[in-house]
């Protein structure tokens, strides 16, 4: 019994690394319908700036902290500003401007996975030091580290602080409005493009803060972007358009990933989110929080 | 359409006329030496995701040619590199081989750093009768069954890993039932094959065998299997990031009186594998296996890296970069053995008679009639997070287990 | 742009097919082996251009339908000695099958939806060709042996070429037949709008299963071609990145062109080969390199090279005589 409560435990941690990766990917789809596949690899650059930040300009943690959102936040706002307002401008069929998009960021996730990797520094596993560190904490007999609560508060406050956003803000309302109906946005005022970077770079900031939290769990090599894959289940089983869906979704597979393990197979774990891709697309296409997929905008 | 057809027509008569051309010097000297020169073609992944086991180790053996070239060469020829980058994608190593082959007219081929990859290019070289010499690939599915004209596993196969970890667990640490925790690859079943066999030749019992997916993020899960499965020791087969997963696990939950043994290709670089850990309670009781001397003798150490960088003053070497030198020192030894009377299937002969006992390795480099694994030897070593202590003896695979 | 293709398309397949039988007498193994990787590379990026740029579906399950086409020839060869002209449609209408199978539900769902599905269907296909040991050999490859044609054993680039040539010559002779049957217009139709497409009697649903059902044939095809010049086969060389590798053939080319498509193939297939003359030190770029590429043709190229051509080519067209266009769908809209 306490392997399945041990297992499920860790689950839950690890299933909110995925469920900020799917936030991210979440936050875009909405807004501009990009699908991100260089979501994965904007966790990585996270990581990776965190790392020099500490080790090469030795900067105290907590303004590494600070600043790796704000590095990455500007990545992801000229990659709209520069690249997909460019793409997306153009009046052609939706499929192809679907297609271009996700060709994008794919380019997108080459181009930093090439990048980092020029480095021989990073030819090596590296480790972040973690958020905080000291002995692990027994729950009964569960056991888990500081960085494992540390990433379930950080989560709860990045869920919180974006239900505000979107709720509470003008700004936040304004970037509804346009992932809404961005024709309607405009026509009352918004800045749709000034919004859709904004987007963008928000969710990069928080994919950024993913690679910090994740970085001394999941350790750090030019390829931990793979890690998307787990977002894209978590957000699929969450329904792709609701946030909260993406929690639940991530914890939702990261504890069924290790249940999988501990019943099945370890064999087994890598193929589990796709799976759950498949059957959930199938049985349930909108996903366990999502809105119905007839209802079309306008 | 009448002048491209033209145009076309003269090309193939040229092609045709150059190949008639080439044919007929291949029949004088064997392709690639001359009174003055062997061309060797070198390649590995010098690009991609496996970029780490592919530009360092190129780098050493290429140094390792160069040195032999300081000192005039072999038999009064020089040794011309011709090198190719093959990403370890199956579908490119075998366009390199070709293209060295058909194109540059090497003597030989040497290179390769993963195993998947070199066995896309078996069948060609056997058919092209080629020797081929990896460069640094564990080798075990190009190894086995032998072939006439593939040599490798300079830095031992996956089945010698597995093999001198059991060994040690069972005779040494007097372990009676002994989990094991592999990858879900070609290396983790000849790891895992041969550990098994040995276990269960001495009198162990292999009480959990657990495959994990390379790119595992959370692995919980196996180590809760593993520690259900109340172990005397672990042994463990995985790659860099899940063998520190493993090492942080197997602390958090308690189970540091369990010797963890872990083969080579976890901890390229000892120290960092301390650092990534970052529990020292975690290492108390580790172990590992190696295949250089370099950690019982600094001065060698000291000297290979010395060199290296003299060669490449720009790059500090990684820690893959001495799994470079033994194919190339054996390749040296080879022609400096054969003379100046070079042909492919001479080639083939002498290195079958391989026995260098490089002060590098730690054990000999052999080779044999039906055999094409170099290194059957590798030391066990203690780290507690800060010093290396090589432990008595070496441990040496007996060729059967884990086939 | 009914009935038969222009004789001059036909023309250039009889040229092809020549090409494959002169050439290995020619050419160096190495220059050989290229040519057949891009022939099969057409071969599988025909298909999935039939999916993705005709009909509008963006789908990734395309690489596992090129696996199935691998495993089965291969396993239908070596186990119960089906020689390759049977074996080969087998395994292709295996995957085709496959296809059909995976598009009834595939086809309820649009953009993301479809394409995440796709992809989890390829990582299981993948997953599968590596956990399967007792058929595929799983993660340590299967050794493939040589195909049989006609009681001739096909054991290298120099015998595979004229093969490969001519199955490549009658796949793209299919490509030309069907943009120009009632079918291959459904599907561009369907592209366009699926609105439009219904109300003109078009079964949209129908349409999209027979394209998905097509196109997974072509990369059965694709499979078989691996096996006549390929000795290994590795469940690693099934994955994302070969994907990758052909949408980027297709995109950078033209979608919803044959010309674009070819074009692409032929670039992003000659750039490894051609960038082996670079420097040895750059070599480590080429990953960022691959990036760069990508985004910059999605920006400046909205269709693909072959546009840019095509487009040239109608340029000069208004000074000088009318060139003869290749007639193929995309084009009609004009950009």
């Amino acid at each position: 019994m306490s392997l399945v409560l041990q297992g499920v435990a860790s689950g839950v941690v690890t299933g909110c690394v995925y469920a900020l990766v799917a936030l991210s990917l979440v936050i875009v789809y909405k807004a501009t319908d990009v699908v991100n596949f260089a979501g994965g690899e904007l966790v990585m650059i996270g990581a990776y700036l965190g790392l020099l930040l500490l080790l090469w300009f030795q900067l105290p943690y907590i303004a590494m902290f600070a600043l790796v959102p704000v590095a990455v936040f500007a990545v992801g706002a000229l990659f709209d500003r520069i690249t997909l307002r460019k793409v997306g401008g153009r009046a052609l069929a939706k499929h192809v401007d679907l297609v271009s998009f996700v060709v994008a960021t794919i380019g997108l996730s080459y181009l930093l996975k090439g990048a980092v990797r020029v480095v021989p520094f990073t030819e090596e596993v590296r480790r972040l030091p973690p958020l905080f560190s000291g002995p692990p904490v027994f729950i009964g007999d569960v056991v888990l580290q500081r960085q494992d609560l540390a990433i379930i508060a950080v989560t709860t406050m990045i869920m919180l602080a974006l239900w505000l956003f979107f709720e509470r803000t003008l700004l936040g309302k304004a970037l509804r409005a346009t992932s809404q109906n961005a024709r309607a946005a405009a026509l009352v005022g918004v800045p749709v493009s000034a919004m859709r970077m904004a987007v963008w770079g928000l969710a990069s900031a928080i994919a950024g803060i993913a690679g910090v939290l994740l970085a001394p769990k999941l350790l750090m090599t030019p390829d931990m972007g793979a890690v998307v894959m787990l977002a894209f289940a978590a957000a699929i089983i969450g329904g792709f358009s609701s946030l909260p869906g993406c929690v639940v979704g991530g914890i939702a597979l990261g504890v069924i990933q290790n249940l999988v393990g501990i019943f099945i197979s370890p064999q087994a774990i890598a193929v589990t989110p796709f799976f759950v891709i498949m059957l959930v697309l199938l049985f349930r296409p909108e996903g366990l929080f999502g809105e119905s997929l007839a209802l079309k905008k306008v | 359409m009448t002048i491209g057809m033209k145009r076309l027509a003269g090309a193939l008569a040229l092609g045709i006329a150059a190949a008639g051309v080439a044919v007929t010097a291949k029949a004088q000297t064997p392709p690639g030496v001359t009174s003055n020169e062997i061309v060797i073609g070198l390649f590995g992944p010098l690009s991609g995701p496996l970029v780490a086991y592919g530009v360092d180790p190129l780098n050493a053996a290429k140094m390792v040619y160069d040195e032999v070239n300081a000192r005039g060469g072999i038999h009064g020829r020089r040794i011309r590199l011709v090198i190719e980058d093959d990403k370890c994608n199956g579908n490119e190593l075998v366009g390199v081989v070709k293209k060295l082959v058909t194109v540059d007219n090497v003597f030989i081929l040497h290179g390769g750093s993963c195993t998947a990859a070199i066995a896309a290019a078996q069948e060609y070289v056997l058919r092209e009768k080629v020797p081929f010499v990896m460069l640094n690939a564990a080798g075990d599915n190009a190894v086995f069954p032998a072939t006439r004209y593939m040599f490798g596993s300079f830095q031992g196969t996956q089945r010698v890993y597995g093999s001198a970890l059991a060994q040690f667990a069972v005779k040494d640490l007097k372990a009676k039932r002994v989990a094991i925790i592999v990858h879900d690859d070609d290396y983790g079943k000849a790891n895992l094959a041969a550990a098994k066999a040995v276990v269960e030749r001495l009198g162990g019992q292999v009480v959990a065998q657990e495959r994990i997916p390379p790119a595992i993020a959370d692995i919980t899960a196996p180590v809760l299997n593993l520690r259900a499965s109340k172990p005397d020791a672990i042994l463990s087969g995985a790659y860099p990031a899940p063998a520190v997963l493993l090492a942080q696990k197997y602390g958090e939950f308690g189970m540091t009186a369990i010797p963890l043994l872990q083969s080579t290709q976890g901890m390229p670089t000892p120290s960092v594998y301390a650092k990534n850990v970052g529990n020292p309670d975690a290492l108390k009781n580790l172990y590992h296996t190696w295949s250089f001397n370099d950690i019982a003798d600094e001065a060698l150490h000291k000297k290979w890296v010395d060199m290296y960088k003299k060669y490449y003053p720009d790059r500090e070497p990684g820690p893959f970069m001495v799994t470079g030198i033994p194919s190339a020192l054996a390749v040296v030894d080879t022609l400096q053995r054969m003379g100046r009377d070079l042909t492919r299937e001479k080639f083939v002969e002498a290195m079958e008679k391989l026995n260098l006992k490089s002060d590098v390795m730690t054990g000999p480099l052999q080779f044999g009639p039906g055999r094409r694994d170099a290194l059957r030897s590798v030391v066990v070593v203690k780290f507690d997070g800060k010093t290396q202590k090589v432990m008595p003896g070496i441990f040496a695979w007996n060729g059967k287990d884990g086939n | 742009m009914y009935g038969a293709p222009p004789p001059k398309q036909l023309a250039a397949l009889g040229l092809l097919v020549l090409a494959g039988f002169v050439l290995p007498h020619a050419l160096p193994d190495y220059f050989l082996y290229i040519g057949n990787l891009l022939m099969m590379y057409a071969v599988l990026a025909l298909g999935l251009d039939i999916l993705l740029g005709w009909t509008g579906q963006f789908a990734f399950a395309h690489i596992a339908f090129y696996g199935f086409g691998i495993y089965a020839t291969a396993l239908l060869n070596m186990r119960l000695g089906i020689p390759f002209v049977l074996g080969m449609p087998i395994a292709a209408a295996v995957a085709a099958l496959i296809g059909l199978l995976i598009a009834l539900p595939a086809t309820r769902l649009r953009t993301v939806y479809l394409a995440l599905a796709t992809y989890a269907f390829a990582e299981c296909a993948q997953w599968v060709f590596r956990t399967w040991d007792s058929v595929t050999r799983g993660p340590d490859g299967l050794r493939m042996s040589a195909p049989q044609i006609f009681g001739y054993m096909v054991g290298n680039d120099r015998d595979a070429m004229p093969v490969i040539a001519i199955i490549l010559a009658v796949m793209l002779g299919a490509t030309l037949y069907l943009v120009r049957s009632r079918l291959g217009r459904a599907f561009c139709a369907v592209r366009d709008s699926e609105h439009v497409a219904a109300a003109s009697g078009i079964d949209v649903k129908r349409t999209k299963v027979l394209a998905f059902t097509i196109s997974a044939f072509y990369a059965g095809v694709a499979g078989g071609v691996y096996t006549l010049f390929q000795s290994f086969v590795h469940p690693d060389g099934l994955g994302v990145w070969t994907l990758v590798l052909v949408l980027t053939m297709i995109v950078v080319g033209g979608s919803g062109t044959i010309g674009g498509v070819l074009l692409g193939v032929l670039l992003l297939g000659v750039l490894p080969e051609a960038l082996r003359a670079a420097p040895r030190g750059l070599l480590v770029w080429q990953e960022f390199a691959y990036g760069l590429i990508l985004i910059l043709a999605i920006m400046f190229m909205p269709r693909g090279l072959w546009g840019l051509v095509i487009y040239r080519l109608r340029r000069k067209a208004r000074r000088g005589p009318p060139p003869q266009a290749v007639p193929v769908p995309a084009l009609e809209r004009e950009p």
